[in-house]
């Protein structure tokens, strides 16, 4: 996999709003959040790359000095394959935990797209915001930043090579985590 | 009759509720009869904190958590907060997570490497053996006013440790970890020293959950529900069809409401040997005994709960449609927060001696299945949610739930292990010798641990 660069990196590789290609990425991320809130699981799932990679880490809280916490276990390890089967569960009618489903809004603000060593291929971090509601239950909420590695297949076409969900909870105060992000 | 049992002697020791119920009459293990009252009734959740939290013994942490000297984790030790640490000496301690002058939290981070400990508030600063080394401002307290040696930070009031596990009480009169385990040691070993040293790999999960923490407890030696529960994965083919499959294996209850399954698993090799790679078979024959040997051997699954809060899930699974099954170990320890709250903790471990391709799929696979994510544990949640929830009315509370499955059943004398052991995996025998060591512990009230002072306690390393 190529290295991704941060987006504090260097001026030129950032690609700013207002041009058409951090629109053009902006509408993605909306698409595909859109996909997650209306239940359409299989489409989603097509969004993702073979070779994605798609963690969520576990965080500790740590002091200023050693770092934002972020361990080696995490709470989602995926490949394409575990995908694929999180999402077929979610189509059958036993999946308890989602039956009947969940309502969920995906939020993301602060988008900062930049460029890799690779053309096609684009680091794209944002803010999100999850909540979820089911059944009577209050709302349960995440929040975090997600750093994304964004392949470009055709014109206006993404695919998700990397995903790195980097939740601000250390202890997760909902019953499952039976939701995407 | 159970309400025999109401009069006289119980009624004595306090199992009376505020209500005029009484917890002998209500819980009922012998006869399969549990009060849906005792999962969401404040006045059981205090009377717990004492009868069971302030006396039980309790999972703290492994080991191979703190392997270097000056290591540090913030950790549980029943419901209060404790610090598991390794001294500079290499000592294993654990002590209350609160400065001995106005009971400040000391350690705030999650885990650390530290020599001392200084609390945010007055500045008192601890080593991490313990001892209190410093006062800021010290000589504003007159002769006699600071006497340090007294100060040291509270040890939890006995600590022990067995293979690597490390548990503390705060029951000055506990017996022994040795004695609490019991035959339970004889089973642990074939989990935590099948093939020499187990691990703990990295930090636990850990998540809330809107339940009892009894009901999550119940879940664990509970068989009969994986088939129903986990329908989506029997969908999927990642489970067996049979409605039976988790049925073929024994369970086994011993002394102090330890229990536990061995299971075999489908005909296939992937479930033989505990789900291990075939390279470690042979090493259960150098580390265990005949018996705990053929145990390892011939079984894929095993789940066993340390009374009352501390379980082993060893597994053969898939992650995905696509992979074959593969071993897992999973730790898990529940911690109450409210009576309807609980705070979950789940460890991956493995296996020292387990090569490196094994180790990266066993863990995946664990992520996939276990913990909040898990396409197997999202489920068990939900149940034990709804549960919980269900037994919040004073309606419901008048309702036993039903735990009479196998309760005619006669043990299997054929068991090559301790304790008693039924043959077929389906039944509640598990569960009703949990719950009849919880009926016991409430009859005697706790002892005031806090009036005691202890010789600190050490576990070797």
């Amino acid at each position: 996999m190529s290295a991704v660069r941060e987006p504090a990196g260097a001026p030129a590789d950032r690609c700013a709003p207002g041009k058409p290609l951090y629109g053009e990425i902006l509408e993605f991320l909306y698409r595909e959040a859109a996909l997650l809130d209306n239940n359409e699981f299989a489409a989603w799932v097509e969004l993702c790359a073979e070779d994605i990679h798609y963690v969520m880490p576990v965080r500790t809280t740590q002091f200023r000095a050693r770092g934002a916490g972020f361990e080696q276990v995490s709470f989602f390890d995926e490949n394409i394959n575990s995908l694929r089967t999180r999402v077929a569960r979610l189509q059958t009618e036993s999946a308890w935990a989602e039956t009947p489903p969940s309502r969920t809004r995906h939020f993301l603000t602060n988008v900062l797209v930049t460029g890799t060593d690779r053309p096609d291929e684009f680091a794209v971090a944002a803010n999100f915001l999850v909540t979820r509601t089911r059944a009577e239950q209050a709302y349960q909420m995440f929040a975090g930043r997600r750093e994304d590695l964004l392949r470009r297949v055709a014109p206006s076409e993404y695919r998700i090579a990397r995903r790195r969900i980097l939740v601000d909870q250390t202890v997760i105060t909902s019953a499952n985590l039976s939701v995407l992000f | 009759m159970a309400n025999e049992r109401v009069s006289g002697k119980a009624a004595q020791m306090g199992t009376r509720l505020a209500s005029g119920e009484d917890l002998e009459h209500i819980v009922r293990p012998e006869e399969g009869l549990i009060s849906r009252r005792i999962f969401a009734d404040p006045e059981v959740y205090e009377r717990e904190l004492e009868g069971i939290f302030g006396r039980a013994w309790f999972f703290i942490g492994h080991e191979s958590e703190i392997p270097e000297r000056g290591d540090i984790v913030a950790r549980q030790c029943g419901v209060d907060p404790v610090i598991l640490v390794r001294d500079q000496a290499g000592v294993v301690r654990a002590f209350l997570n609160s400065c001995r002058h106005r009971g400040m939290r000391l350690c705030r981070t999650d885990r650390d490497n530290a020599t001392t400990l200084r609390c945010p508030y007055h500045g008192w600063a601890y080593s991490i053996s313990g001892e209190l080394l410093a006062a800021s401002s010290e000589h504003h307290y007159g002769p006699g006013e600071l006497d340090k040696s007294q100060l040291g930070l509270i040890p939890v009031t006995r600590l022990g440790s067995y293979r690597g596990l490390v548990f503390g009480s705060w029951d000055p009169a506990a017996p022994s970890l040795e004695e609490w385990l019991g035959d339970m040691r004889w089973y642990m070993d074939i989990i935590f020293g099948r093939t020499g040293e187990i691990e703990f790999v990295g930090v636990p999960q850990i998540w809330d959950v809107e339940c009892c923490w009894k009901i999550a407890t119940d879940n664990f030696t509970d068989n009969f529900h994986v088939y129903w529960t986990h329908q989506s994965l029997v969908e999927l083919g990642l489970l067996p069809s049979d409605p039976d499959f988790a049925s073929h294996g024994h369970m086994v209850t011993l002394n102090n409401g330890h229990i536990l399954h061995f299971v075999q698993g489908p005909p296939m090799e992937a479930f033989q040997g505990l789900g291990l790679p075939k390279s470690l078979w042979p090493r259960f024959k150098e580390h265990l005994n005949p018996a705990q040997a053929q145990i390892a051997q011939a079984h894929g699954y095993s789940a066993g709960t340390m009374w009352p809060n501390f379980h082993w899930l060893q597994l053969v699974t898939t992650g995905d449609t696509k992979s074959e099954p593969v071993g897992i170990l999973n730790l898990r320890l529940e911690i109450p927060l409210s009576p309807t709250r609980t705070r979950m903790y789940s460890w991956f471990a493995i296996d020292k001696a387990a090569p490196a391709d094994y180790r990266k799929i066993s863990y995946e696979t664990y992520v996939r299945c276990f913990g909040p994510s898990g396409i197997f544990d999202q489920d068990d949640m939900e149940n034990w949610e709804e549960c919980t929830a269900t037994a919040r009315g004073p309606a419901a509370k008048r309702y036993a739930l039903h735990h009479k499955m196998g309760i005619g059943r006669s043990p299997d004398a054929t068991w090559p292990g301790p304790g008693t052991s039924y043959a077929d995996s389906y039944g509640e025998m598990t569960q009703r010798a949990w719950y009849a060591e919880w009926l016991r512990r409430m009859r005697h009230p706790a002892h005031a641990p806090g009036a005691v002072q202890r010789p600190r306690a050490r576990v070797a390393s």
